[in-house]
């Protein structure tokens, strides 16, 4: 009778000391839209030429936007990894009528000696689609021996709202792209936020014989200023800001580097203005600083929605 | 200045030292012990006989409150805040989880599990923790062991007519040679009150249920061993001066406590306790159709604690050393649901884990310096340590501000009491630190509906600093009393909040974004005049006068300073009957702060009435009372209503009380 009143003591006690409802687990909070699982997988594999050439991206896929690629070659035979290729690679998007287009990307493959593979980058404006299919062109020359290879790939949706990209035509005419690469899992906290700024290289030299990379030429867009003003779009937060937010500014490696805050979970919008490296206005309004709650935020005419 | 408190103490735990050897005297220590086991007093107002513990309080010239609705004031002492008082539960830590203030302690405890409450004004109640306007304990009950076996009880139950609240409470001991059982059962409901216009007020409705058990046994002639518990529930209560409603609180206070008394030595009693308590508190807005928003915004607080107390006395010298310390965890979210509810929720933490341990080390001195001089000094060194888990919170305001912060908070007091035949003066002086409250160190948009802004904290704020004077002169004779209380504080780096530049609101109902900051300094006097008379053997008038000032380092006025208040009151006594009235008011409160959401508040006087008989029912002594509150129903706010909600209108009330 005795373990029985205590036993019962004790449920009821363990009973009133637990909580009535659960803690937010906020780790999975953060993953709740967004997962946290950012690994290099294999997304392609082709042979050529004796040589075995392998294609890495992030989780094994390509997405819209902006995707690092690393390069691997094998020499098959002897089971060898070469590291002296020149390598150089063109994406190139077919629409319905076969035209061809390219979107923003690194067309030098450099090697990285101490990661030990060949990097670039390709950031695809479109996903694929029955008017949008995507290959490769690969020029590979090991010991002066060149060969070319063409790869048809699959780009997906990009599912990562952080990892968003847009294309606009600025204000001078040219085609310019921005394409989110960080932070891939934001938090509420104060996020560096890397950013590639591309344009579109209108091609001076006649059209040489298909694929001609000057007619696909791309390059990073120098010492401009992406001003930057985040948002909560949401009717109910009333034209939500944060504080603290630093614009973005081009690092060495060619990318743009800023500091963005997030004070809490859900849609935010990006607003930018793209200012060239001589202070015109590339693209981009002012968006209203008024508090309005019950109103969906106004964007900017330059902007990326995230969500997180 | 910490030097210098840690040397006063060593000085002063060497002066006790050197006393050792002088012979013992017994029978002193007995009345000791004696004293220790008797405490008593009745939680009742002189117009109430069963009231609220926040009615009780309010009771206090002390302790005025910020309302907020029907249920769980919050109380000021001396004019100052929570953050700036420390309410324990006999001498328990124990902290509220709701970032808005909706549940001070004193809600989680229910008047009849109270024996008294003790209240001090500024440093001298700083044994219990760093403090600047003092302390509030609130004295469970404890009955002593007895020679014979005893059941001893009461039952009390009651309805007051304006907001048809209803209760039923309810308590029993049993106590022998060694061994004690006690416990106690209360229940209150009430429903929207109405105020002077006889306009419903929404929302304001509460219910609460509150229980508490106590065991203890006597371990041998001279130790005993007590454990407690209080287990509180409040569900559906209504805030109508804020956005949002309570749906359920939850807490549980549980401690045990071990007593040893010495029969020689200078050490007459050791007391050691071991507590743990844990907050639950969840809002609720779905009682609210109007907002825009609806949001989830539940709150924890749980502390562990440990309090080691040695009670010395030699001759005319007295001392109370304790060792207090705790830790406390408070977390709160708020959740926010978008229009469309099948979007993204959008989350964040208002209190992100903020861990708070504090240990201290303090003593209480009093000397007889003769028979009408008496000396009180004191003092403690408390060092106070902060943890912020998801510091990328704070880091959105303040980048880079430090995950941990120790703070070293000392404090010292001493005061000095004379008789000279029917007068009595002191006078006294004090000294301390205080760290930054959870929301002011760690709080992240903490909405204040009072001024509507959101509240961020700063963790890199300053410890505030008070310097404090007090004094008071009393005379009083067999019919008459009179006596005058004073005390002025300089309150460096006073933190308050300010508006920040950068940032936007979150809330939708606010305007910007405040930033806990220290100001250079701030300055608070209060005065309080007491009087009473004894026209005759049966009819009793007593006075109260209380009047406070708070500046700010611009000569601004401090929020929440009550203006000139008075009370008045009579009570007669013929036979079993008793009958009591009052008159309380305040003038218009002319010193108010437009900057932290004040307008003026007018003047206001209230007239309360009641009576009360009592007789024998199957020999149990029994107290039939009835009453009327606010008689000419006055439709008033006072200076501290949040946000100018009306306070209730004319409320009859009726209570039996019988005790057996």
């Amino acid at each position: 009778m005795k373990v029985f009143n205590l036993v019962i003591t004790v449920i009821f006690i363990t009973g009133m000391m637990s909580c009535t409802l659960d803690k937010t687990d906020y780790e999975a909070e953060l993953s709740a839209v967004v997962t946290d699982e950012h690994e290099f997988e294999e997304a392609a594999s082709f042979n050529s030429n004796g040589y075995q050439i392998n294609l890495e991206a992030l989780n094994g896929t390509l997405f819209k936007g902006y995707n690092e690629l690393r390069f691997n070659i094998t020499e098959t035979a002897s089971n060898q990894a070469v590291q002296n290729a020149e390598i150089t690679f063109l994406p190139i998007r077919r629409d319905a009528d076969e035209e061809a287009y390219s979107c923003p990307h690194g067309y030098e493959v450099t090697y990285d000696s101490t990661n030990d593979y060949y990097s670039s980058y390709a950031v695809f404006d479109y996903e694929t689609a029955t008017d949008a299919s995507w290959e490769y062109y690969f020029s590979i020359t090991i010991d002066d021996e060149t060969f070319t290879v063409l790869q048809e790939i699959t780009v997906e949706p990009q599912p990562n709202m952080n990892l968003n990209m847009t294309a606009f035509t600025g204000n001078d005419g040219e085609q310019y792209y921005i394409a989110l690469i960080a932070p891939k899992s934001p938090s509420v906290a104060e996020n560096e936020l890397i950013a590639g700024i591309y344009k579109y290289d209108r091609p001076e030299a006649e059209i040489g014989s298909f694929p001609d990379p000057s007619q696909f030429s791309y390059s990073e867009v120098q010492n401009a200023t992406l001003f930057l003003d985040p948002r909560m779009p949401e009717p109910s937060m009333g034209n939500h800001s944060s504080p603290n937010n630093q614009d973005l500014t081009q690092g060495d490696d060619g990318l743009y580097y800023g500091v963005v805050n997030y004070t809490m979970t859900g849609n935010w919008t990006l607003n930018f203005i793209l200012q060239s490296s001589n202070g015109d206005v590339i693209k981009g309004t002012e968006v209203p600083t008024d508090f309005t709650p019950g109103v969906e935020g106004e964007r900017g005419e330059l902007h990326i929605d995230i969500l997180f | 200045m910490r030097f210098l408190t840690i040397t006063l103490l060593l000085l002063t735990i060497k002066m006790m030292g050197q006393e050792e050897d002088v012979p013992l005297d017994s029978i002193q220590e007995l009345e000791e012990v004696e004293v220790t086991a008797t405490i008593k007093k009745k939680i009742e107002t002189a117009m109430k006989m069963n009231v609220s513990v926040d009615e009780f309080l309010a009771s206090s010239d002390d302790i005025s409150f910020i309302k907020r609705g029907a249920y769980a004031w919050e109380p000021l002492l001396n004019n100052m805040g929570m953050e700036r008082s420390t309410i324990t539960i006999d001498g328990m830590h124990i902290f509220g989880a709701c970032t808005d203030k909706m549940d001070p302690v004193t809600s989680y405890v229910e008047s009849n599990n109270l024996a008294s409450v003790n209240i001090t004004s500024g440093q001298e109640g700083s044994s219990h923790g760093a403090t600047i306007a003092g302390n509030v304990d609130l004295k469970s009950k404890s009955t002593p062991f007895s020679m014979q076996s005893n059941w001893t009880g009461s039952y009390q139950t009651g309805f007051e007519l304006n907001n048809k609240q209803f209760y039923n409470q309810g308590d029993i001991a049993y106590s022998s040679r060694n061994f004690v059982a006690e416990g106690s059962i209360s229940y209150r409901s009430a429903e929207n009150y109405s105020d002077g216009n006889d306009q419903e007020v929404d929302h304001s409705q509460y219910k609460k249920f509150n229980t508490s058990i106590g065991l203890a046994y006597k371990t041998s002639d001279l130790s005993s061993l007590r454990v407690d518990a209080i287990f509180d529930v409040a569900k559906d209560v209504g805030y109508p001066a804020l956005p949002m409603d309570l749906w359920l609180s939850r807490a549980i206070i549980t401690s045990a406590t071990y007593k040893q008394f010495f029969q020689e030595g200078m050490v007459k009693a050791w007391d050691t306790k071991v507590y743990y308590n844990a907050i639950e508190h969840y809002m609720d807005d779905t009682t609210r159709p109007e907002n825009l928003v609806h949001m989830d915004m539940p709150g924890w607080s749980t502390t562990y604690g440990l309090l080691t107390k040695l009670h010395l006395s030699k001759n005319r010298f007295n001392s109370e050393i304790q060792l207090n310390a705790y830790d406390n965890l408070s977390i709160a979210e708020m959740r926010m649901y978008p229009q469309d509810r099948s979007e993204r929720t959008m989350f964040a933490y208002s209190w992100p884990w903020v861990t708070t341990q504090y240990a201290g080390f303090s003593m209480n001195n009093s000397l007889e310096v003769s028979e009408e001089g008496e000396l009180n000094f004191g003092g403690s060194l408390g060092v106070n340590y902060n943890h912020s888990k998801y510091v990328d919170f704070n880091w959105i305001f303040y980048p880079g501000a430090p995950q941990e912060k120790t703070r070293w908070l000392p404090s010292l007091y001493t005061g000095y009491k004379q008789q000279v035949n029917q007068f009595d003066f002191s006078i006294g002086i004090g000294y301390g630190h205080r760290a930054p409250s959870v929301s002011e160190g760690y709080g992240y948009y903490i909405y204040n509906s009072f001024d509507r802004y959101d509240y961020i904290g700063n963790p890199d704020l300053k410890n505030e600093v008070s310097y404090e004077l007090n004094a008071s002169a009393g005379y009083s004779n067999e019919k008459f009393s009179l006596g005058v209380n004073v005390n002025y504080f300089y309150i460096q780096d006073y933190i308050i909040g300010r508006i920040l530049s950068l940032g936007s609101p979150m809330n939708y109902q606010s305007v910007g974004v405040k930033g806990y900051t220290s100001l250079d300094y701030a300055t608070l006097f209060n005065f309080s005049l007491n009087s009473s008379y004894a026209i005759t053997h049966d009819l009793h008038w007593n006075g109260t006068l209380a009047y406070a000032r708070g500046l700010d380092d611009d000569k601004g006025n401090l929020p929440f300073i009550r203006p000139l208040s008075y009370q008045t009151s009579l009570h007669y006594q013929s036979g079993a009957f008793g009958f009591q009235t009052t008159l309380n008011g305040d003038l218009e409160q002319e010193h108010y702060s437009p900057e932290y959401g004040e307008d003026l508040t007018p003047a206001y006087t209230i007239l309360n009435l009641s009576a009360d008989y009592t007789f024998k029912l199957n020999n149990y002594k029994t107290v039939l009372q009835v009453g009327a509150e606010n008689v000419l129903n006055q439709y008033y706010s006072t200076y501290a209503d949040w946000g100018n909600i009306p306070r209730m209108g004319r409320n009859f009330f009726a209570s039996l009380q019988i005790n057996f």
